[in-house]
């Protein structure tokens, strides 16, 4: 099934797009880089949408497919509880915020903020991210293949966060631990699947890769790391 | 002057808080709200004015007095009706027990009134005993699920609460037990702290998608609610109705909360009473007034601070404090338990410490026993119906037919404060100060 999005309401786009779900793959021409493409699927079924989509496309969905072939504007795949989210070119700040299963796969750059508040899922970055990636991050793993900007990883739960290029700077509470094979099994696993076996092959080798997760010393008010608070809050 | 006398600037209670901080190097945080004594306006500085040779009262219980209300009829296919304007406001399971939840939900179904879930997701069990449930959209976004957003009667969009303006959530460790630690993704026992913004739009312009994403989300059929705390009322209800609001929920300096810097809630903000007038205003400036509902929160603890935020413009209120005092919060019973917190009996405000001796603000199984569940919702549904009978008298002695009816002009400013505030004219005086 084909949507063509030149003359329709953003109702009128989604409404067939959850129509077409049911009968497989639905192929969505002109998106023009509206919003809120593709909110709330609630089926399996995959989703081609050919060319870039503003805020919140794929946005509180659960157990879609949906493949973006230019890029996304803000909040991508935004509260996210089971499916997938592709991502030909870059994405906007706060792609996969919040959510809470599911993967997201930005073969671009992402922006800041990805996966603020994330409770759960897999974030795979084939370039770069911009400030503030994983920020209160609570659960689920984030793979950048590039470079991580500034406050990486800021203030953080149980999200982990493997970077294979440089980190900028890491955020309040933020620490480097060593890699477990089973965190280089992970790391290469993720990579070959979502990106290709040929693209994984560009980027690093899984273990030259840097996990990062909560120094927990921010999980408990305490007078002792009072200069951690005071950046924090 | 005797040489007892106690600094007027160094006071008792400034002393202790001092030299607590010096002894812990931390800011205090604390439930239930505002503590000081009030010395700005608030609702007790108007008085009604009822009907005398001038307008004509109707009979108590003969004549009709509407009570219904129906809120979001702007955008939404199936607008919330209510039968009273009072409503129970979103307080999060996490913060409060689930016995208290759900006492809540279904004292509420019982007189036809609203509920609404908190920062941490929705619960079934108070779901399935709501008539009506606002399912809250925060920016922690703790147990977001769309599933439970399509089966709410609203949805609320908080931008912020009365009692934390401008910052994000508390629940410390002693609350975040493995049930609720479950249902917000995080590691038991944390001092949970959540963002202060949403994670995916920044301001009044993206908001606007995001209500749009909102109403695609539940197929435009529910009505969504903005909430903002009272800082600047009257240019965030603009941008709030403009955004697509069909209700527009403004909490006061009043508001009461689970857990929160004591000084946000007392230093910041604005005054419920203040912030139904500039919500007013702003909705008028606008033509909106009428159109885009407007709720008002912070600080309402019966028939008569409702009718006076009603007759100031608001369409409901919503009571949080108010229902769990119904719930026997602060209520001089298992009174050991309170001294062993550090509190009294009508001196309580530790629900941060999650040892709540009465079983509402706490994760703990055996004092969460204490609040039965039956018990609870009838005394909250008797609450709410003793305030809409309160409404309703003093509507009738106005000689209005609905609730709704009653007016700024049914009613005079005891203050100078209040007259300038309310536009209205002070008592005696007959005279609008401060225009
Ligand atoms: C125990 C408790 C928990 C609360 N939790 C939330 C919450 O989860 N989300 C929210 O928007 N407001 C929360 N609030 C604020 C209320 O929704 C409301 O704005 C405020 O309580 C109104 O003031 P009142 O308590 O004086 O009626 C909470 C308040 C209390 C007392
Ligand atoms: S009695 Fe319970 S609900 Fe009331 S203030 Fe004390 S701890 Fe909070």
């Amino acid at each position: 099934m084909t949507i063509d999005c030149r003359g329709k309401q953003i109702r009128e786009i989604n409404r067939g797009i959850r129509a077409g779900l049911a009968s497989g793959e639905v192929e969505v021409l002109n998106p023009d880089a509206r919003h809120n493409l593709a909110v709330a699927l609630l089926q399996p079924g995959a989703v081609r949408i050919r060319g870039s989509v503003g805020y919140y496309c794929g946005g509180l969905m659960d157990g879609a497919t949906v493949h973006i072939e230019g890029s996304a504007g803000w909040g991508l795949a935004e509260s996210m509880l089971s499916g997938m989210v592709t991502v030909r070119r870059n994405a906007g700040n706060g792609a996969a915020a919040a959510i809470r299963g599911g993967t997201v796969v930005i073969h671009g750059n992402a922006a800041s903020r990805l996966g603020v508040s994330m409770k759960g899922g897999l974030i795979v970055v084939g370039g770069n991210c911009d400030y503030m990636a994983g920020f209160m991050g609570q659960k689920g793993v984030m793979i950048i293949c590039g470079d991580a900007g500034e406050a990486f990883a800021d203030s953080m739960y149980s999200t982990v966060c493997y970077v294979g290029g440089r980190i900028a700077d890491l955020g309040n509470d933020a620490v480097i631990e060593p890699m477990s094979d089973d965190d280089v099994a992970l790391v290469e696993s993720s990579l070959r699947t979502h990106l290709g076996e040929a693209v994984r092959a560009t980027k690093p080798a899984a273990h030259a890769f840097r996990k990062v997760v909560a120094g927990k010393k921010l999980w408990n008010f305490s007078h002792r790391d009072w200069k951690t608070w005071q950046e924090a809050l | 002057m005797s040489v007892r006398q106690p600094s007027g600037i160094f006071a008792p209670g400034v002393i202790e808080e001092i030299q607590r901080k010096a002894a812990t190097g931390l800011y205090q945080i604390r439930g239930y709200g505002t503590l000081r004594e009030r010395r700005w306006a608030t609702f007790d500085d108007l008085t009604f004015l009822p009907c005398t040779l001038t307008r004509i009262p109707l009979e108590g219980y003969r004549e009709k007095c509407n009570t219904k209300v129906r809120l979001g009829t702007r955008f939404a296919r199936k607008p919330v009706a209510l039968d009273i304007p009072v409503m129970i406001t979103g307080m999060s399971w996490g913060a409060l027990s689930y016995h208290a939840k759900v006492a809540l939900a279904k004292g509420a179904a019982t007189v036809g009134s609203s509920n609404t879930t908190g920062d941490g997701g929705m619960l079934m069990a108070e779901r399935e005993h709501s008539r009506s449930l606002i399912y809250e959209v925060l920016p922690s976004r703790y147990g977001i699920n769309v599933h439970h957003m399509r089966m709410a009667d609203a949805i609320e969009l908080t931008i912020g609460q009365g009692a934390k303006l401008g910052t994000g959530g508390l629940l410390l460790g002693s609350k975040v037990s493995d049930r609720i630690a479950e249902q917000r993704d995080l590691p038991i026992g944390v001092d949970q702290r959540s963002p202060a913004r949403h994670p995916d739009f920044l301001g009044p312009d993206d908001m606007i998608i995001k209500v749009e994403e909102l109403r695609e989300a539940t197929d435009g059929e529910v009505p969504i609610f903005i909430k903002v705390g009272a800082s600047r009322v009257f240019d965030d209800v603009k941008l709030a109705a403009k955004a697509g609001a069909d209700v527009v929920v403004v909490d006061g300096m009043e508001g009461g909360t689970g857990a929160s810097p004591a000084i946000l809630q007392e230093h910041t903000g604005v005054p419920t009473l203040a912030a139904v007038c500039e919500a007013r205003a702003a909705l008028e400036d606008i033509g909106l007034y009428g159109e885009v509902q407007l709720i008002i929160a912070g600080g309402i603890r019966d028939g008569v601070d409702a009718a006076k935020a009603i007759a100031l413009g608001a369409d409901a209120v919503y009571i949080g404090t108010a229902a769990l005092i119904a719930l026997n919060c602060n209520k001089p019973i298992y009174e050991e338990d309170y001294a062993a917190i550090g509190a009294a009996p009508h001196a309580c405000h530790h629900c941060h410490t999650g040892r709540c001796p009465v079983g509402i603000t706490t994760q703990d199984e055996d004092l969460m026993r204490r609040l039965e569940i039956d018990e609870g919702a009838e005394r909250v549904a008797n609450l709410l119906r003793a305030m809409t009978l309160e409404i309703q008298m003093l509507a009738r002695a106005c000689g209005k037919s609905d609730v709704r009816h009653l007016e700024p002009e049914d009613m005079a400013a005891l203050t100078l404060e209040a007259s300038a505030i309310c536009n209205l004219p002070l008592v005696g005086a007959r005279k609008v100060f401060g225009r």
